[in-house]
């Protein structure tokens, strides 16, 4: 298998309205792949098709060897949204416990070693609720982990996050990509994009360019990465 | 299908609810709130109701002498704890009625006594001021009682093997004597209609919550399939539910000391079952809701109707033969046939199994229609 993620002119409509136009990714064993774009580009359409929540309208998506959507696939592979979307009557230890065991992850320590990972050893039994924003978005990431994944699929996962523990985040990223992680990761904020292995302009489910954050600068001639989304988007505009 | 998976996430959604212990606590004390209220109020006989009488009995001669039958009737109303009687003329009544000095009047005529010692058809009329039903019945059945029973002593007195029965219409109640009170002919359907509308409620907010804050969204990320997702939370809720529905059973039985004559275990299993219904109607109408506040609009809609409908109050063949129909497309309208046959009538599960059977059957259809609702693709 040469990619872990694979897409074939992907296209997704609702109604009348194509959220993604017929988009190829290849993404490699072990990088980190970061999808740029403003609201509403395209990215958590692309994002849940790579997941199977979403059916291509036309084209195909191979994930890890399988065309998706692929409810067996799914059990190597961590989701993270935007959303929490962890329960907050929970404790951090009863949610972690349970997305391990929904793809049949059933050791107790693994459990423990990720809260560990994402520092909630000291609030395992106290309720989500009762935890900060940034707690209950490390117990989010904390249920993404749990099964060690092999790809990491992430949707925006760090807005609404305060910059210290954004830091932190791409700190964990990297250690999971040294571990042979494989990740994307959608972002509307440029900063984070230069520690992408390679991005992926995408605006109005059209893929604008593609390359390292360095690549993509040289080859629109400007100085910053959201110079060269612009450039790169009005030349799409214009052409 | 994975059971194990199903087991886990049911546990999951019954340990959300032991940590919610506001919900819990709600959902256990509030049944029993409601139902000692409600027995409160059925079973408060009304005492002294204010009842008119217009006595032109003239009086009949028979062997004992000559008597007025009425005077002893009314001698006995006045008696009683039921009634205060105000004696009226007859020109009296509707105004006597129209101001609320009397609750009802009954109107002895000039032959009673006659008609009744020679036998046959005996008329006592009765007005009833009407506005509340319960009052009206109340006045109705206790006169009735009271006639009958001053009848049957009389006829014992005089010898004679019957007497004709006045028109007035005491209500038969196959099951149940003269103990037996509307407390105990509503229990069982009391118990069905919680069950169902705290389950079917509970299930709707969770299921709702389950989208709104993108857990299911992540859960269907994971290997776990529609029908797995929809059995745990049936299991889930509704280990949940038969905790709920044993402490309101036990409550009833032993608190309020409700006449029951069936097994208790059959009274259980019936309502095993309609749990799952109630649970799946939750998750096939939670997925029209988008907020929490649409799911209390579902309560009119969906439970509403069932408590009108499904015989709980108002028996089916009374109502309009229009609406008759309605009353057999809905699960509750089973649950209370089968709750009613066990606790009132004492039947086992051999006599209830056809009402099990469609139940199990609204159970299995509202599990595929659940799973095929649950994640509406949306953006």
């Amino acid at each position: 298998m040469d990619y872990v993620v694979e897409t074939q002119q992907v296209t997704r409509a609702f109604g009348d309205f194509e959220a993604v136009r017929g988009i190829d990714l290849r993404i490699r064993p072990g990088e980190t792949y970061g999808l740029l774009g403003p609201n509403g580009a395209g990215k958590t359409t692309l994002i849940r098709m790579l997941v199977g929540l979403l059916r291509p309208t036309t084209g195909r998506v191979v994930v890890l060897g399988h065309d998706m959507p692929n409810k067996a696939v799914l059990a190597q592979i961590g989701y993270m949204t935007q959303a929490q979307a962890i329960y907050t009557d929970l404790s951090v230890r009863e949610n972690v416990h349970f997305f391990a065991a929904m793809v049949g992850q059933h050791d107790a320590r693994r459990v423990e070693e990720v809260i560990a990972l994402v520092d909630l050893s000291d609030w395992t039994d106290k309720l989500v609720r009762t935890l900060s924003g940034g707690m209950q978005r490390r117990t989010s990431l904390a249920c993404a982990l749990v099964h060690r994944p092999r790809l990491l699929l992430m949707d925006e996962p760090t807005v609404g996050v305060d910059p210290q523990l954004r830091v932190q985040f791409w700190e964990y990223f990297k250690q999971l990509n040294a571990e042979g992680v494989t990740i994307v990761v959608s972002s509307h904020v440029m900063d984070e994009a230069e520690q992408c292995h390679r991005l992926g302009f995408l605006r109005k489910g059209v893929m604008l360019a593609e390359g390292s954050s360095d690549e993509l600068r040289a080859k629109a001639g400007t100085e910053t990465l959201e110079g060269a989304f612009l450039a790169f988007a009005g030349e799409e505009h214009n052409g | 299908m994975d059971m194990r998976r199903v087991v886990i996430l049911a546990r999951r959604v019954f340990t959300q609810i032991l940590h919610d212990r506001r919900t819990m606590v709600l959902f256990m004390v509030m049944p029993l709130l409601v139902l000692t209220l409600a027995a409160l109020l059925l079973r408060s006989s009304p005492k002294d109701l204010a009842l008119g009488v217009v006595n032109e009995d003239a009086g009949a001669d028979t062997p004992l002498g000559h008597v007025s039958l009425a005077e002893m009737i009314e001698k006995e109303l006045d008696a009683s704890d039921s009634f205060a009687v105000i004696e009226l003329e007859r020109d009296q009544v509707e105004a006597a009625l129209k101001d609320g000095r009397v609750k009802g009047a009954v109107i002895f005529a000039a032959n009673f006594s006659q008609a009744v010692s020679e036998g046959g058809q005996t008329k006592v009329e009765l007005r009833l001021e009407g506005s509340n039903p319960s009052t009206a019945s109340n006045v109705r059945n206790n006169l009735s009682r009271l006639i009958m029973q001053r009848m049957a002593s009389l006829a014992t007195m005089t010898g004679q093997e019957t007497v004709g029965a006045p028109v007035v219409i005491e209500p038969s109640f196959m099951y149940g004597g003269p103990e037996y009170d509307s407390l105990d002919y509503i229990a069982p359907v009391y118990i069905v209609f919680f069950v169902f509308f705290f389950i079917f409620l509970l299930t709707c907010v969770f299921f709702l919550r389950e989208r709104s804050q993108g857990t299911m969204e992540r859960l269907m990320a994971t290997p776990i399939n529609r029908l797995e997702i929809v059995l745990g939370y049936m299991m889930g809720l509704g280990i949940f539910a038969l905790i709920q529905s044993a402490v309101v059973l036990l409550f009833t039985v032993w608190v309020l000391d409700i006449d029951y004559a069936g097994n208790l275990l059959v009274v259980f299993i019936i309502e095993a079952i309609l749990t799952m219904v109630a649970a799946n109607m939750g998750i096939a109408a939670s997925t029209f809701a988008t907020n929490e506040f649409q799911v209390v609009q579902f309560i009119p809609l969906v439970i509403v109707p069932q408590g009108l409908l499904s015989g709980t109050i108002w028996a089916i063949e009374e109502m309009p033969t229009l609406l008759q129909p309605l009353a057999y497309v809905m699960p509750m309208t089973y649950a209370n046939q089968a709750m009613r046959a066990v606790m009132i009538k004492g039947q086992g599960l051999g006599s209830v199994w056809f009402e099990l059977v469609v139940l199990v059957g609204f159970a299995a259809l509202l599990i595929a229609l659940g799973a095929l609702m649950v994640q509406r693709e949306v953006v």
